[in-house]
């Protein structure tokens, strides 16, 4: 049995008015366990409805979603408290912020669950520093800062409740591309010393082909299909049918292939293609 | 997408109502409210009641759609027939119970007290808020008020406020809900305890919700001033509201609907003798 599972969900807007739109059709998957996630589709195909189904924030219209077996929708006073362990971060969160201090902002979840004091000041540092903020802005307003500190600062905000989910809605979009990198790697040393699951939505193939293990792809609301990577990168000509684009190293194999140089399909990361044009090339240099 | 739908209760169509000058409504629904307070009679309360069925029924409007807005209304429109039914005086006693006397007078009044109230907003809603959007009616309203500029009142400023309130209006509710949802994912609890706990729940709403406003407000007026925005002085307009057949129409069926009414107050008929 996997922690987080979705049984036959699917989620309808506007139900009974003429303005009905069918946004996740029928979609059963059960989640890995200690990876992290990737949810991949084009704009419009449900992800971001799907995610906010997986803490409760929407009901499925039918279908149910299981966390540790039981249904989450089963007991809505049980919401609240499955939302510390199955932590929600949305787009552009920074948004979000309210509070005089930083420390305050942070804490706010921790405070929530009703820990004694200690224990929110302690998880607000733990949160804080994985995000790679320096600990001095612990007491500054979190309006004066830039806009990537206030994105750590509110995704810290979830990481100090210390959920064994983390789900993140586009978590680096907007963000200057170094910035986009710092903030995917520490999520995933977040994962790696809570042992939690992280599920991570994102337009950026190279994002998702670096950093998840699994990776879940939607099309028009149904599942096309969720596998590693080297399974779902492998058919790219599939995911270009529905408007997703291949890893641009995938896509640079592939043409060289096209060229008649010997690559395999599945590549999806610039270490592993390095290694295997090498391979191909030191061929080439032993035929001649 | 639903949220931009619901704005107001404008619903989209092609009907006369629909195409006529927000100009020509706003006077035409002045003359509609007046023209429900001159009936007086059974007969012309008919008529009136007759009239706004064949409105709706023009409009296309789904009957069901103008009925839910009467919803919030119900208690006031029982609330005063039940006065009318128990505290009207009259000549004609049908029950008498203790303390409790109905007569004939107070449930006739009663009567025309919801076919007034229903008639009332049924026909103004299908005149304007259902028929015209609402960039239409602060554009129609801006140009009926145009004359007060003589006195120095800001008419174009004010109708700039309004259309841009409206305009922000789904904006903002999205956005609340964007930031409610995500404060509930960090263990907000928005909906139990007392009220002064609710409020107190409300801050981490309502902070960020300002904040953005104000962003917002603040790139909305740089985006203006891009745009050489400089107030309604020598401003020309894209779409020129002119009055057409479907105004002519209109005008002359609520010409005919007020005389109707007003013909109606004087025929002697009294049913209940």
């Amino acid at each position: 049995m996997s922690k987080l599972e979705l049984e036959n969900v699917s989620f309808v807007y506007g139900k009974g008015t003429p303005f009905e739109k069918a946004a996740v059709k029928n979609v059963s998957v059960s989640f890995d366990e200690q990876a992290t996630i990737g949810v991949i589709g084009h704009t419009g195909s449900g992800k971001s409805t799907l995610v906010q189904m997986l803490n409760g924030l929407y009901k499925p219209t039918s279908g149910r979603v299981l966390f540790n077996g039981k249904d989450i929708n089963e007991n809505k006073k049980d919401l609240r408290s499955l939302r510390f362990k199955v932590g929600l971060v949305f787009q552009y969160p920074e948004y979000q912020l309210f509070e005089e201090t930083v420390e305050k902002d942070v804490g706010y979840g921790p405070k929530n669950m009703g820990l004694p004091a200690e224990e929110i000041a302690a998880r607000v540092r733990r949160a804080v520093e994985f995000t790679g903020l320096d600990l001095s802005v612990l007491q500054k307003s979190p309006f004066e800062l830039s806009g990537g500190q206030k994105r750590r600062v509110a995704i810290a905000g979830v990481l100090a409740m210390e959920p064994e989910v983390l789900i993140l809605d586009e978590p680096a979009a907007g963000l200057d591309p170094a910035g986009r990198e710092t903030i995917l790697g520490e999520i995933e040393n977040w994962r790696r010393a809570n042992g939690a699951t992280v599920i991570v939505v994102s337009h950026s193939m190279e994002e998702i082909a670096n950093h998840c293990d699994r990776i879940l792809v939607l099309n028009k609301g149904e599942l096309y299909k969720y596998g590693t990577p080297k399974e779902i990168f492998g058919e790219s000509e599939r995911l270009s049918e529905f408007g997703l684009e291949a890893p641009q190293v995938t896509r640079l194999c592939n043409l060289l292939r096209e060229k008649g140089i010997a690559l395999p399909r599945d590549i999806y990361t610039v270490d592993d293609a390095f290694g295997a044009i090498e391979a191909a090339f030191k061929g080439v240099g032993a035929d001649a | 997408m639903l949220k931009d739908i619901t704005l107001g209760q404008y619903f989209p169509g092609d009907s006369v109502f629909h195409r006529a000058d927000p100009r020509a409504k706003i006077i035409l629904g002045i003359v509609f409210i007046v023209a429900v307070f001159l009936a007086d009679s059974p007969l012309s309360y008919a008529f009136l009641l007759l009239s706004t069925v064949l409105m709706i029924a023009v409009s296309r409007i789904p009957f069901k759609t103008v009925l839910r807005s009467m919803r919030a209304l119900i208690f006031i429109i029982i609330f005063t027939s039940v006065i009318n039914i128990f505290w009207t005086r009259g000549e004609h006693l049908i029950f008498e119970w203790k303390f409790i006397h109905i007569y004939r007078e107070g449930l006739t009044f009663a009567a025309y007290m919801v076919i007034r109230i229903t008639c009332l907003l049924c026909g103004t809603g299908v005149m304007l808020s259902y028929t015209t959007s609402p960039i239409a009616l602060t554009d129609g309203l801006e140009q009926l008020l145009s004359p007060l500029k003589k006195i120095k009142l800001p008419v174009h400023e004010f109708s700039m406020m309004m259309t841009i309130a409206l305009r922000f209006i789904p904006t903002l509710i999205e956005e609340t809900d964007k930031i409610m949802s995500a404060q509930r994912s960090r263990g907000a609890d928005l909906s139990s305890g007392g009220l002064i706990r609710r409020a107190k729940a409300l801050i981490p709403v309502l902070i960020p919700l300002f904040v953005s406003a104000f962003r917002r407000a603040d790139d909305l007026a740089v985006a203006m001033e891009c745009r050489c925005y400089h107030g309604g002085e020598g401003r020309t307009r894209m779409n020129k509201l002119h009055f057409g057949l479907a105004d002519l129409a209109l005008t002359l069926a609520f010409a005919a609907f007020t005389a109707g009414i007003v013909l109606l107050n004087k025929v002697p008929l009294n049913v209940f003798n």
